[in-house]
């Protein structure tokens, strides 16, 4: 079963800049390229699409998912421990 | 050369490599982003406001939707999408509703960071509280970050115009939307009407590109714009596009003789 991105985003405490995500987001967020889920990197604070190896910024509270904007990661940055792996949670709304 | 073989598309009047397309589009709208509603109160005589009145009723918003309004970053439309579901939740207080008002959201996706934040900033004067009912994200309309049939409603105004590939932007409006939902798209259209087009068209280039030039220090800006909605397609050739993407019941409706017009469609 395909993992939607609200299950693999994790609200963290209120919303914003550097706060994760709003549920809202989570809900229907996909990678505009793959249109598969994203993941979202708290060290980097972007949205990560594992599909395409693609992360997309975050800025000022906005997510920026304009395909041409999005930086392709390079080996080390996929692996890279510094984005949490978020597990998926029952916080389905 | 490159050139020969890329393909083109038009920018106003000008021929120019389909890349270099949303480059311009994206530099007209950093500009044009501070005094946009200004000009645009101008240009229309105030009349812009009741054309995006007249997109709300036929969207028929209800309390608990979803709703996608592309190219609106400053927000004219989410607000009233908002407005008209809270004074439908209002008068409805007597019965039960199948979806609660706290599910509606409005999805506001422009291409041009500055024209959300001026959204986002009108938003907060207006006391809506951040991330309450309204999200904004930058995106493309002809690459959507939305999941399939995420969408009960998909608004688009004064927006595809400026986009590069138009049946791009249609199937991926068709995508996002659920089974049932609707399409609306408001746009500068053509007018066929005779000595009011002649009229219409001195008015748009001759007057328009100076105001431009006045209000926001931008006649290139304007110029664009007049020339973009000329290359547009007609009202017919627009409708036959929605329904290559796809969509049931399309229909359009002109207002102010065709000057603007508003296209609907159904995702069956």
């Amino acid at each position: 079963m395909m993992r939607r991105t609200a299950t693999l985003l994790l609200r963290q405490n209120g919303s914003g800049v550097g706060g994760g995500i709003p549920q809202a987001l989570a809900d229907v967020l996909v990678c505009p390229l793959s249109k598969k889920p994203l993941r979202y990197c708290e060290a980097s604070g972007s949205l990560i699409s594992d599909a395409v190896g693609v992360s997309f910024p975050i800025v000022d509270g906005i997510p920026c998912l304009v395909p041409k904007d999005g930086k392709l990661m390079d080996q080390d940055q996929k692996e890279s421990e510094d984005c949490t792996r978020i597990l998926p949670t029952t916080n389905e709304k | 050369m490159a050139f020969l073989h890329s393909h083109a598309t038009s920018f106003g009047y000008k021929q120019v490599p389909e890349e270099q397309k949303s480059k311009l589009v994206g530099n007209v709208f950093s500009s044009v982003a501070s005094s946009y509603d200004l000009m645009n109160d101008l240009m229309s005589v105030g009349l812009h406001r009741l054309w995006k009145d007249r997109l709300i009723s036929k969207l028929n918003p209800f309390p608990g939707m979803k709703h996608l309004d592309v190219a609106g970053g400053t927000g004219d439309v989410a607000f009233r999408v908002l407005e008209r579901i809270n004074s439908v939740s209002h008068r409805a207080m007597q019965g039960t509703l199948p979806y609660t008002e706290e599910d509606t959201q409005i999805y506001v996706c422009d291409i041009n960071p500055n024209m959300l934040n001026v959204g986002k900033k009108r938003a907060s004067e207006r006391g809506y509280k951040e991330d309450n009912f309204l999200s904004w994200i930058q995106g493309d309309a002809e690459a959507l970050s939305f999941e399939d049939g995420s969408m009960d409603g998909y608004t688009i105004a004064f927006g595809i115009r400026n986009v590069t590939h138009i049946e791009k932007a249609l199937s991926e409006a068709y995508r996002v939307l659920k089974r049932g939902g609707r399409f609306l798209c408001l746009e500068l259209s053509h007018v066929d009407v005779p000595l009011f087009k002649e009229i219409y068209d001195v008015y748009s280039f001759s007057v328009i590109p100076a105001m431009g030039e006045l209000v926001a220090g931008d006649r290139q800006s304007y110029q664009y714009l007049v020339e973009s909605v000329r290359r547009f397609p007609n009202q017919e050739k627009f409708a036959q596009m929605i329904q290559e993407a796809g969509f049931a019941r399309v229909e359009y409706e002109n207002l102010v003789g065709g000057v603007v017009a508003i296209h609907s469609g159904l995702k069956l």
